[in-house]
């Protein structure tokens, strides 16, 4: 599934640590925004995470679904360019 | 899910949160999901923490170390799966059982196969071009492939069906740079060669993965035979992906000028050749690519990557062994 989690975090501290979680799940592509594409096991999980971390009284996190018709339809004007989830290289960018 | 490799000497491989962390000189490099993850290979020299080597075992992705040329030197392997009945039927099948026969007749029709139709579809695009002399030899070798019934005659038909392949593999390489003689490894003494060994490195990490996933127990093969430490199985299966994964991608990128000359060292003393970092880096992208595009399956007839074909050979494989099926199909794509 394709999910935009979007949040809203009172405290400093809480939300770094709700930004660390979401960044194992998908991409950060703006100030308090993921996109992940996950299933339904790892949104299960990343769900209960984050529902321990949070005080529902001051904060909040949605999560829009969208279908993967509607994903391949997402316009995106500069930002974060999506990652290329296929291969990845680690090495130094100077050398 | 995809790939990670760790081309950067004395990296270091850590753990945050859920995440693959790969720092070099006290910077982040690398910072991925490990749910994005289904394999890792360090080319070179890499410092892996303790926490990732439980991680990645646990979450079974594999953990290949290759030299900075190139060259297998081994992984790490999640826990073999419990799936007992897969290995005793391999076992039962070792040596010289109707089975084994049947395999490694099916191993080294699939390679043979493979070589025919790629050297035939270079010869349909290029006029000028004549194999038909080694596409007869290799011909004459696929023959009586069927009515051998000995391994050691069927290693013979293969080794001269390879011969007649690579006897023209210099006439299919359509650029003056390079030039391939005869097959060398350890080490590769020219480019040609190079990208083979290198290509045929990675390629093993994968099939190696597949044959572990279905439960195999990759070190007792049919066509290999035992060797300390050599995992067999995982190089028979190999044999019939070489010339359509490999092959396709080592002259893809010279037919294209995608590497030049330029982009090869050679040692002195030892006159071994490999690709330099930026190269690496290309031929690493086309090798993902090859892996990740699809084609549809002969036998399964629907579509699958390259990727996914080498755990369904490996299930094909084990339902043979097991009695579910009458025979084990090579995957031969025309």
């Amino acid at each position: 599934m394709n999910v935009v989690i979007s949040y809203d975090i009172s405290e400093d501290k809480r939300r770094t640590k709700i930004h660390n979680i979401l960044k194992s799940y998908g991409q950060w592509v703006q100030y308090s925004i993921f996109e992940c594409q996950l299933n339904d096991t790892q949104y299960a999980k990343l769900r209960s995470r984050l529902n321990k971390l949070i005080k529902s009284d001051t904060d909040s996190i949605r999560f829009y679904f969208l279908c993967a018709c509607c994903f391949g339809k997402v316009e995106r004007i500069g930002g974060e360019p999506v990652r290329d989830d296929t291969i990845f290289f680690a090495e130094c960018a100077d050398g | 899910m995809g790939t990670v490799y760790i081309t950067q000497d004395d990296a270091f491989i850590g753990k945050i949160d859920e995440r693959l962390n790969v720092r070099f000189d006290k910077k982040t490099i690398l910072d991925i999901p490990l749910l994005k993850i289904d394999g890792v290979v360090v080319l070179g020299r890499a410092t892996v923490s303790p926490a990732v080597i439980s991680e990645l075992l646990q979450r079974h992705i594999t953990l290949t170390f290759l030299t900075d040329t190139g060259r297998y030197l081994g992984h790490l392997q999640p826990e073999v799966t419990k799936n007992i009945f897969v290995r005793k039927a391999q076992w039962q099948a070792a040596g010289e059982s109707p089975q084994a026969i049947h395999l490694v007749q099916g191993f080294v029709r699939g390679k043979l196969k493979n070589y025919r139709h790629l050297l035939l579809r270079r010869q349909r695009e290029t006029t000028d071009l004549d194999l038909s002399k080694n596409i007869t030899r290799i011909e004459q070798a696929i023959a009586p492939i069927d009515a051998t019934h000995n391994i050691d005659s069927l290693r013979g038909l293969e080794g001269a069906g390879s011969a007649a392949y690579f006897g023209c593999f210099n006439e299919i390489i359509r650029v003056m740079e390079f030039e391939f003689t005869h097959r060398n490894r350890r080490p590769p003494k020219d480019p040609v060669n190079s990208l083979l060994s290198f290509g045929y490195a990675l390629l093993r990490h994968d099939v190696q993965g597949a044959v572990n996933i279905v439960g195999f127990d990759p070190y007792l093969g049919y066509l290999h035979c035992e060797r300390y430490g050599r995992p067999s199985l995982a190089l028979d299966l190999m044999e019939e992906f070489r010339p359509i994964v490999v092959d396709a991608v080592v002259l893809s990128a010279l037919n294209k000028r995608l590497l030049t000359p330029t982009d090869f060292v050679t040692e002195p003393l030892s006159g071994a050749v490999s690709l330099i970092p930026e190269a690496r880096k290309t031929f690493l992208k086309l090798y993902q690519q090859k892996k990740l595009s699809e084609f549809k399956h002969p036998v399964l007839g629907r579509k699958c990557t390259y990727q996914e074909a080498f755990e369904l050979q490996a299930r094909l494989m084990s339902k043979y062994l097991m009695g579910e099926t009458e025979k084990y199909p090579p995957l031969v794509l025309k």
